[in-house]
């Protein structure tokens, strides 16, 4: 395996001090190869959201250390850092802002990070816009004109923009239909293999990550307790934390049903 | 056969606007018989959740607002009815859940005051100790064993999951005929989602109580109705029992959905239109029995 894109080391995050510390993030180590795609799974308050916005530079680690292509990353990010790792949002119509245009906000991201000479930045919007799936035509029109589809599509042609190479998905299309999901999940995959960007995808559907994951990581009160292949965690979960995670997950198949009956049955067999 | 809760005929709404009426609801018909837990599944836009607000009795109030079509509650048509006495019947006799419970508690004020308006409803002279005693008899219900602290406490002060639960037993504390649940559970982690889904079909199961049930999840839709009705762009595509409509969907709108769902089993991500003129195909029936 070549080096890793983005490497955890014993990274922990801690909220306030003495007796009322909240020990949000323990101890996570892990590594992720570029073009990989980790869902990191967990229920609220696990410290999945803490963990992106370590990855993020948002704040930094308590102790431990964040390394991106081999460089370990300084508490105060250089612009060269927040430009590899941008982030998507569960909603985009509040991380879009409602004032501006979606082609004006494309743009803020490559002027912003100087990419492209300022008169090539306009067919820049409208080739990423295009690559998005969205009709050049709606460049001057504000998010609320959009579908929340579209303004998801939005959100990602923007993380594009920046030429980033990670990018932090955090529930993504949790706030979507199911049709308009599937689609963009499509888009995600697509852009992932032309790209080759590697994703942290952060979500509580385990549906969703079983589709587009190549491993996952689950966490529990701010501990990583499992981390494996998808496959693997799917067939043969160790920690009966993942087994309730997943035998919890409302389905519609009975080839689902059955997997679901199988992972109860170990729960009760570890319960006795 | 028992006479239906909650019946609606016909319903049509449209919504005046600049550029004329927008019409949101061409003509919707189901009905919610006593302990029968029926599902509107549609996605956002649809008209399911403007259809719970006009049994509720709240849209009728909007000026903009053009209602046609009659919803029977209890065989008494609400369209007859002045607004005091439809305002009478919420949170006595027909109450709600909403999707998110910690936003849909009043901040700030004491789980133990909002316990008693809501039993003021009903009873309008209970007294205090009374009400905290069905208070604490229903939080029981729902496993909430230390009332005391969860009464005196402020909805910020606990979990989505402890909040969710207060919601279920807010709404059926005063034994009401119907229960509208909008996406109960949807902004809570799958484990809570699961044990409130489970809390909701006891209690409901245990007071007969007709519950319409709003969701976009099928899978929850499938682990919690007996019935289902598939709503898209305002008109009833399918509908049939829900084991019926899981095991043959058939109408392309249904087919589309149930298709799209990723599967815990794997399979990749479905390739499926976002849009497809045959969402547009009549209503397919599967009859009432499974």
């Amino acid at each position: 395996m070549s080096a890793p894109i983005l490497d955890m080391r014993q990274v922990s995050k801690t909220f306030g001090a003495g007796a009322r510390a909240v020990r949000a993030v323990q101890l996570v180590s892990f590594a992720v190869a570029q073009g990989e795609c980790l869902a990191i799974v967990g229920e609220s308050g696990s410290g999945k959201s803490t963990l992106a916005n370590m990855v993020l530079g948002i704040y930094p680690p308590t102790s431990g250390e964040i390394a991106l292509e081999g460089e370990t990353l300084p508490a105060r990010r250089r612009p060269a850092h927040r430009q590899a790792i941008q982030l998507v949002q569960q909603n985009p119509l509040s991380s879009l802002n409602p004032k501006r245009s979606i082609g004006a906000t494309v743009r803020l991201a490559l002027d912003v990070h100087g990419i492209g000479a300022p008169g090539a930045r306009a067919g820049m919007v409208g080739a990423l816009l295009e690559e998005v799936g969205l009709p050049a035509d709606l460049a001057r029109r504000p998010p609320a004109a959009l579908s929340g589809g579209q303004r998801q599509r939005v959100a990602i042609a923007r993380a594009l923009a920046c030429q980033s190479r990670v990018v932090v998905l955090d529930e993504p299309t949790s706030a979507l239909d199911v049709l308009v999901q599937a689609r963009v999940l499509r888009l995600l995959d697509t852009l992932r293999a032309e790209r080759g960007l590697t994703y942290l995808f952060i979500t509580h559907d385990l549906s969703v990550v079983r589709n587009i994951a190549d491993r996952i990581a689950v966490f529990e009160q701010g501990r990583m307790v499992e981390i494996g292949a998808t496959e693997a965690i799917f067939s043969n979960p160790r920690q009966a934390y993942t087994r309730r995670l997943i035998s919890a997950v409302p389905v519609v198949t009975e080839q689902e049903l059955a997997l679901r009956d199988r992972l109860a049955a170990d729960i009760e067999e570890d319960a006795s | 056969m028992t006479a239906p809760t909650l019946a609606i005929e016909d319903l049509r709404l449209a919504f005046r606007g600049h550029a004329g009426p927008t019409q949101v609801l061409h003509g919707i018909s189901l009905d919610v018989r006593p302990g029968e837990r029926v599902a509107l599944v549609g996605e956002s836009g649809s008209g399911k959740s403007v259809t719970a607000r006009i049994v509720l009795g709240l849209l009728q109030e909007l000026r903009a607002a053009r209602i046609a079509g009659r919803v029977l509650f209890e065989g008494t048509d609400l369209g007859t009815l002045r607004p005091a006495a439809r305002h009478a019947l919420r949170g006595t006799k027909m109450s709600m859940i909403f999707q998110d419970p910690t936003s849909s508690l009043n901040p700030v004020f004491r789980i133990g005051d909002q316990f008693r308006d809501v039993l003021r409803r009903a009873a309008p002279g209970i007294g205090r100790a009374d009400a905290d005693d069905r208070a604490a008899a229903i939080l029981a219900e729902v496993s909430i064993h230390d009332a005391g602290r969860v009464l005196d406490a402020f909805p910020f002060q606990l979990s989505g999951g402890m909040n969710q639960r207060v919601m279920i037993a807010m709404a059926l504390v005063n034994e009401p005929a119907l229960l509208i649940a909008d996406e109960p559970g949807t902004a809570l982690d799958v484990t809570v989602q699961a044990q409130t889904l489970h809390l909701m079909r006891r209690l409901v199961a245990e007071h007969r109580t007709a519950v319409l049930f709003i969701s976009h999840n099928l899978g929850v839709v499938r682990e919690f109705a007996d019935r289902l009705y598939v709503i898209y762009k305002g008109r009833i595509v399918e509908r049939g029992p829900t084991g019926a409509v899981f095991a043959d969907p058939r109408h392309p709108y249904t087919r589309a959905l149930m298709a799209a769902v990723p599967h815990l089993t794997g399979g990749g991500i479905p390739d499926i239109a976002e849009a497809s003129p045959n969402f547009a195909a009549p209503l397919i029936d599967h009859g009432a029995s499974a």
